[in-house]
């Protein structure tokens, strides 16, 4: 595992319960991640890369395609934490390394790993509400407090962060996309991203993803409708387990970046699925290629934000 | 009190005759003589002797009754004949929504109203909601900060199976986008009527009703300028990023007729607003289907009692023609968004 942040505290348990050995390689933090949890440390990323059967990034946005890159090359599968990449240029490259290295990559899109999310999907899969007509996605959490994140040349800013996990899940109900238009606004800290999606198949989707008020809490929503009936969720309610301490505040609310998780962990799910993959099993439900057209989307809204204008969507031809 | 209800065209005018019925000191006088327009749908004197309100057979007769106030509930498209009937005869007006389905309308309605000296109103009753006073003061009072991004949804069932001409594209305007965004442009003219939409991005489909002519789906995204808002709570020099869900995305086995929400994300937190959201739910065998049994104020009764006191001359209507006028502006930019697949502007 490269990288020892906010998500790999995810990810280590993660990958510990399932069984894997990790060691983990970090400009900082390593050593305190693994005495938190398990596993071991290396010194250098060749050590990293010498003592491993596959690679998981977890580091901010700008390094992951140049990790993967080091990490292909070494003839290392990699796992790496979305967005794949920073840009859709430098995603298709790591795509085509392990194309070429004939070796697997899987897009960290963990969003189609939560129980809610991945219910609903199914339902819309199965054809429960018909064709997609409309749909509504919005996910709003506390402002990440890591500076990285606030420089959109490093991290995307809200749309290639946080929507796009939105983004892509649009984009696995209802299909390719063809346009996307953007509107954001931001004060003070607080950032918001108001996305329109129209896709080839003819279904529109909203997304909005928010980088709200510092303690905010974690909350998702979705509303999608078809013919059938309308499929909607809101992460604010039915909560499994749900705790009153008066003043003091309740740590299963979901704070910061990530939700409430009260059963397995959605990252435990995608890892297994990525692990079983690894393995030789049937391939993961997203692919290197879904997590390309999530950047390609987003890149069209970053492109609309600044021309004003409903843009392209450039095309991902999907290979089997 | 006398109160003549122009027209059952639109479902809302049996909720109005209810409402009025019930008051005391009010009398009301109804008149439907295009019902014919309307085969197989409730109408004319049938459907006013089930209300229990008097009835007669023609607007000039309605008029010579010499009400103080009417209601013009006809298809949209119509409003303006019966508008110009009311004004002429120097009656207030409270006209159901969109104000009419083109500004040519609008404009000859507003200016006719001014002429006479009567008041017109626009029937938006979500803005006499207490929890929408509720957001409302919490946005002005500056208690989330700075306003950064709203987002409205009004979500029904197509209302095709009340009335046919809702989704008839030259009697109703439009689908969704003309029966729904009008609302939530309501809202945001309650909070800053100085406020102004500048763009309007707008796609939309048919997938759901497909054998409808008009949008079932639409999504709005707006630009709304707050620079000429002097009141708190919003951005001095920015313009406001909105989008308004107007879909009629609630299946037919919907257990309520759908709703209204809106969102609003302030450097100071997060308030939303769901006015319909008050109800008894559960199950029900006798309907097979989720029990929504909502309580909580009669919106129509409180737009309504909004109306007769500006009918007696105890303050302007507010929404006002003008008002409407400026919602309609920006449901027509829609339209033309979607023609040209890029953002448009309003008429200013």
């Amino acid at each position: 595992m490269i990288g020892a942040g906010n998500i790999a505290h995810e990810h280590l348990p993660a990958w510990l319960a399932l069984g894997v050995d990790v060691v983990v390689y970090s400009h900082a933090g390593a050593s305190e991640l693994v005495a938190e949890f398990a596993g071991s440390t290396a010194g250098t990323l060749e050590e990293l890369l010498g003592s491993c059967d596959a690679v998981d990034i977890v580091t901010p946005t700008p390094s992951h395609a140049d990790l993967a890159l080091r990490a292909l090359e070494a003839a290392r599968p990699v796992v790496c934490e979305k967005p794949l990449a920073r840009t859709s240029t430098e995603a298709k490259r790591v795509i085509e390394a392990s194309e070429q290295a004939g070796l697997p990559l899987y897009p960290g899109h963990v969003v189609r790993f939560f129980a809610d999310y991945a219910a609903m999907h199914d339902a819309v899969a199965a054809g429960t509400i018909g064709e997609v007509a409309v749909q509504r996605f919005s996910r709003t959490g506390s402002a990440p407090s890591a500076g990285w994140f606030h420089d959109d040349a490093q991290s995307g800013g809200v749309l290639l962060d946080q929507s796009l996990h939105d983004l892509d899940f649009a984009r696995w109900n209802a299909g390719e996309v063809a346009t996307a238009y953007a509107q954001e606004s931001a004060a003070d800290g607080v950032r918001s991203v108001q996305v329109l999606l129209s896709h080839v198949a003819g279904a529109i989707s909203f997304v909005h993803g928010t980088w709200a008020r510092p303690g905010t809490t974690f909350r998702t929503t979705f509303d999608v409708a078809g013919p059938g009936g309308v499929l909607q969720h809101d992460s604010a309610q039915h909560p499994a387990v749900d705790t009153d301490r008066g003043d003091e505040p309740v740590a299963e609310k979901g704070r910061g970046l990530l939700p409430a998780m009260p059963d397995e962990s959605p990252f435990r799910t995608e890892l297994g699925e990525f692990l079983t993959g690894l393995r030789g099993g049937p391939a993961p439900r997203v692919s290197a290629r879904d997590g390309l057209a999530a950047i390609c989307i987003a890149e069209a809204a970053q492109r609309s934000l600044v021309t004003g204008r409903a843009e392209p969507v450039e095309t991902v031809e999907v290979l089997e | 009190m006398k109160v003549g209800l122009m027209s059952f065209a639109h479902s809302h005018a049996a909720s109005y005759a209810r409402v009025l019925s019930r008051l005391s000191g009010v009398e009301v006088v109804a008149a439907d003589p295009d019902h014919d327009r309307r085969p197989g749908e409730t109408g004319g004197p049938a459907l006013a002797a089930d209300l229990g309100v008097d009835y007669v057979g023609d607007y000039p007769t309605l008029l010579a009754r010499n009400p103080d106030a009417v209601i013009v509930c006809s298809e949209n498209a119509d409003h303006r004949r019966l508008v110009e009937l009311a004004a002429d005869a120097g009656v207030h007006v409270l006209c159901e929504k969109p104000i009419a389905t083109t500004l040519t309308d609008a404009d000859a309605m507003t200016a006719v109203c001014a002429a006479a000296g009567v008041q017109l109103m626009i029937a938006h009753p979500v803005r006499f909601a207490p929890a929408f006073a509720t957001l409302r003061e919490t946005v002005l009072s500056g208690s989330l900060g700075e306003v950064v991004s709203l987002v409205g949804t009004n979500n029904g069932r197509i209302p095709r199976g009340e009335r046919a001409w809702f989704v008839d594209p030259i009697a109703a305007g439009g689908g969704a986008l003309t029966d729904h965004l009008v609302h939530v442009l309501d809202l945001l003219d309650a909070v800053w009527p100085q406020a102004r939409v500048r763009s309007v991005y707008a796609i939309a489909n048919r997938l759901l009703h497909p054998e409808s002519e008009v949008e079932t789906a639409g999504l709005a995204a707006l630009h709304l300028d707050l620079a000429s808002t002097t009141s708190g709570g919003g951005p001095a020099d920015r313009r406001l990023p909105v989008v308004i869900d107007a879909s009629w995305s609630r299946p037919a086995s919907y257990p309520t007729w759908g709703g209204l929400t809106l969102r609003v994300i302030g450097t100071g937190g997060i308030s939303v607003c769901d006015p319909f959201a008050a109800r008894v739910g559960g199950q029900l065998e006798s309907m097979q289907n989720a029990a929504w049994i909502p309580y909580g104020p009669d919106l129509d009764a409180l737009l309504l009692r909004e109306f007769l006191a500006v009918a007696a001359g105890e303050r302007p209507a507010a929404p006002d023609g003008v008002s409407g006028t400026r919602g309609l502006a920006v449901v027509l930019a829609a339209y033309e968004s979607l023609r040209v697949g890029q953002p448009a502007a309003p008429r200013a």
